[in-house]
């Protein structure tokens, strides 16, 4: 018998000898994965940009705030994905600005700014998608990173953006930079991806 | 006296470790408390709607798992299926010599541990290094991890440091930043070398074939962007029938263990990556292990497969603070690993037979379950199991005598009247070792015996009672 069919049939018989079987329960999703402290009349956009900061990611007004801020922080060359190419003005003022993600290139480029398909406000997430992201790579492996938001994208809770999933083989969702406190419980940031994780909205 | 084996490990640890896990733990209790308390104010109804959707699932196993094989299959995965440890260990060998894969990048997975698919990998000539920090530290030290979230809590800064200088990457340092920056430079080029990578998963959805998978570090994510092949070991129980039903455990899995409203990195995959995308797997494979859970299924203490792993039984769990998870002797420590473990062994059942023993029964293990599993109940089954089984029960006094007398009412007539000897004897010379051990550090009161039982006697009829 094949392992398939030995684990099947195992299967089968615990199941088969059991005198009731559990009913799949009726819910709504929001009455149940609402958090209390959500507020009703806050809009999505102000509550993105609280939760993004609390996750420790940063939040940018326009373009240029975004690129100042990079090169502050210490950046000296950014990639921009084609979707943002057009914005190369503003980050070629304070960046050097790279065209194009190549596997060699994890090491050499400091930051990358790419386009996510939304974001959920009520945790500060981004959305990325395999269709939607130039390269995995550009995404995670620069120290600083940049999720352009689509406003048309934002969603207000985890529940909404599960019930919206995009039909895309991998989808990642961000929230806030890569994060460890296997260290004696002290968390560090930027792990194996970025250190800094940002977004602007366009 | 003889003690339990968790005890005599426990009573070994180094007390600085036996603190590290202490705090730790109790932070990692607190902060859930907190979070899970802010955001949803009472969270057993998400907990108990969590454990009604798993449990329908794993009682509908069959159906979900013929389901997930499906979509999986539609989605162009490849789907396997293991038997046992060895069957797994050779089909993840068997897909990547298919492959031509000779290096792997493994993210964190309590299954491939229950596996040592490392150890077999190394044996086959294939390299395989862990990815989680974590992990990473362990795979170095040739040590077991001893919580299923935080597998290095039993190990501090300047053991780590020493470790990374052994293993040449760069001298001495302790400071927390500098030994995960080193780890960061050192693990990328890992990733980027590697033909394959081996993960875990924390749920597959049956009707649309999703898998997701979670980490704070963003390794699984390295992993899935510098591979081309995919391996996902995956227990056939970790089954939810619906994608909407992810809103209901993604809500809880981070709070309940890391008091994070989400995990930083949390991946939805359903098969390999798009041709347009550049990087990330071309094919990939899922393995649907039983190795035990089969079995368990058919026990009495099915329950158990509803968990989701985050670790907050252990966390809570006043045994667990106090031995540490090595003292659980296998893969999972902790509440759930007093059950799971011995469960999984199989026909090894009597070997880790005692752990449900190393229990006060307290409860907090099913309080704060995110898939509210009845774990103190599941521990007195087992205990019922193991006395059946006529298992040594090392710690436990003798009760030949007792249960002579309490099932003799003449015997124990007079033995309630003979007690008062006791009052007149020299504790020191009573020829019990078991009362020996006890008198060491509590007094015996004066004799009472027999006063319950003359109340009992002489009480007044209830029935008179209520007359008024």
């Amino acid at each position: 018998m094949s392992h398939r069919d030995q684990i099947f049939q195992g299967i089968r018989q615990a199941i088969t000898a059991l005198p009731e079987r559990a009913a799949y329960p009726d819910y709504d999703t929001a009455a149940v994965t609402t958090p209390r402290w959500l507020p009703a009349a806050e809009e999505n956009e102000t509550l993105f940009r609280k939760r993004l900061t609390g996750t420790g990611g940063f939040f940018f007004e326009s373009p240029a705030d975004c690129a100042a801020w990079l090169k502050k922080d210490g950046a000296k060359s950014v990639y921009l994905a084609p979707e943002v190419a057009h914005l190369a003005a503003d980050f070629a003022a304070h960046l050097e600005v790279v065209p194009a993600y190549t596997r060699d290139a994890v090491d050499r480029i400091d930051a990358a700014v790419t386009v996510a398909h939304g974001a959920i406000a009520e945790s500060g997430t981004v959305i990325l998608t395999d269709s939607g992201t130039p390269d995995r790579l550009a995404a995670l492996a620069p120290w600083w990173h940049i999720a352009v938001v689509p406003r048309t994208g934002l969603v207000r809770t985890i529940g909404e953006a599960i019930a919206a999933l995009p039909a895309d083989p991998g989808i990642v969702w961000v929230t806030g930079p890569s994060k460890t406190a296997d260290v004696e419980g002290i968390l560090i940031q930027g792990v194996h991806g970025p250190g800094r994780q940002g977004s602007f909205f366009l | 006296m003889a003690h339990q084996k968790i005890d005599t490990y426990a009573a070994t640890l180094n007390p600085e470790v036996r603190q590290a896990v202490r705090s730790n733990s109790a932070a990692g209790t607190e902060k859930r408390y907190e979070v899970l308390g802010s955001d949803f104010g009472n969270p057993d109804p998400l907990r108990k709607l969590a454990g009604a959707i798993k449990q329908h699932t794993i009682e509908h196993l069959d159906q979900y798992l013929e389901q997930a094989e499906r979509s999986l299959t539609a989605n162009g995965v490849k789907v396997h299926f293991a038997v046992s440890t060895q069957d797994a260990r050779q089909a993840v060998l068997d897909i990547l010599q298919q492959t031509g894969c000779r290096k792997v990048v493994k993210s964190k997975s309590m299954i491939s541990e229950e596996i040592h698919l490392n150890d077999f990998l190394e044996e086959n000539g294939v390299e395989s290094v862990e990815t989680d920090l974590g992990e990473y530290i362990i795979q170095i030290d040739h040590d077991h991890p001893s919580h299923i979230v935080k597998p290095i809590l039993h190990k501090n800064r300047r053991d780590i440091a020493k470790s990374f200088e052994r293993e040449g990457l760069g001298d001495y340092n302790d400071d927390p930043e500098t030994i995960t920056r080193r780890a960061r430079a050192f693990l990328r080029q890992k990733y980027l070398q590697a033909d394959a990578a081996v993960t875990g998963a924390n749920f597959v959805v049956a009707e649309s074939g999703r898998m997701v998978l979670v980490t704070n570090e963003g390794n699984s994510r390295f992993c899935l962007a510098g591979t081309r092949v995919h391996i996902a070991l995956i227990g056939v129980e970790k089954l939810v029938p619906h994608d909407r039903d992810l809103a209901v455990f993604l809500n809880l899995l981070a709070r309940s263990a890391t008091g994070q409203q989400l995990t930083v990195y949390t991946e939805f995959l359903s098969g390999a990556a798009l041709p347009a995308q550049p990087s990330g797997p071309r094919e990939m494979h899922v393995v649907f292990v039983d190795n035990g859970r089969v079995d368990t299924l058919a026990s009495n203490c099915r329950e158990i497969l509803r968990c989701i792993r985050c670790g907050a039984c252990m966390n809570v769990c006043p045994v667990y603070r106090q031995a540490s998870g090595h003292a659980y002797r296998s893969v999972y420590p902790g509440p759930l690993g007093a059950v799971l473990s011995p469960m999984l062994a199989g026909k090894g059942f009597a070997q880790l037979g005692d752990l449900p023993k190393a229990s006060s029964l307290c409860g907090a293990c099913n309080e704060v379950c995110p898939v509210d599993i009845p774990i103190p109940d599941l521990l007195l089954k087992l205990r019922n199991r193991a006395k059946e089984e006529h298992l040594p029960s090392p710690g436990s006094p003798p009760m030949g005598g007792f249960a002579l007398l309490a099932t003799a009412p003449m015997l124990w007539r007079t033995a309630m009247h003979a007690g008062i000897a006791l009052d007149l004897t020299p504790k020191g010379l009573i020829p019990v070792p078991a009362l020996q051990e006890w008198l060491k550090i509590r007094t015996l009161p004066a004799w009472r015996g027999g006063k319950f039982r003359s109340w009992y006697k002489n009480r007044p009829a209830q029935g008179k009672d209520r007359q008024p």
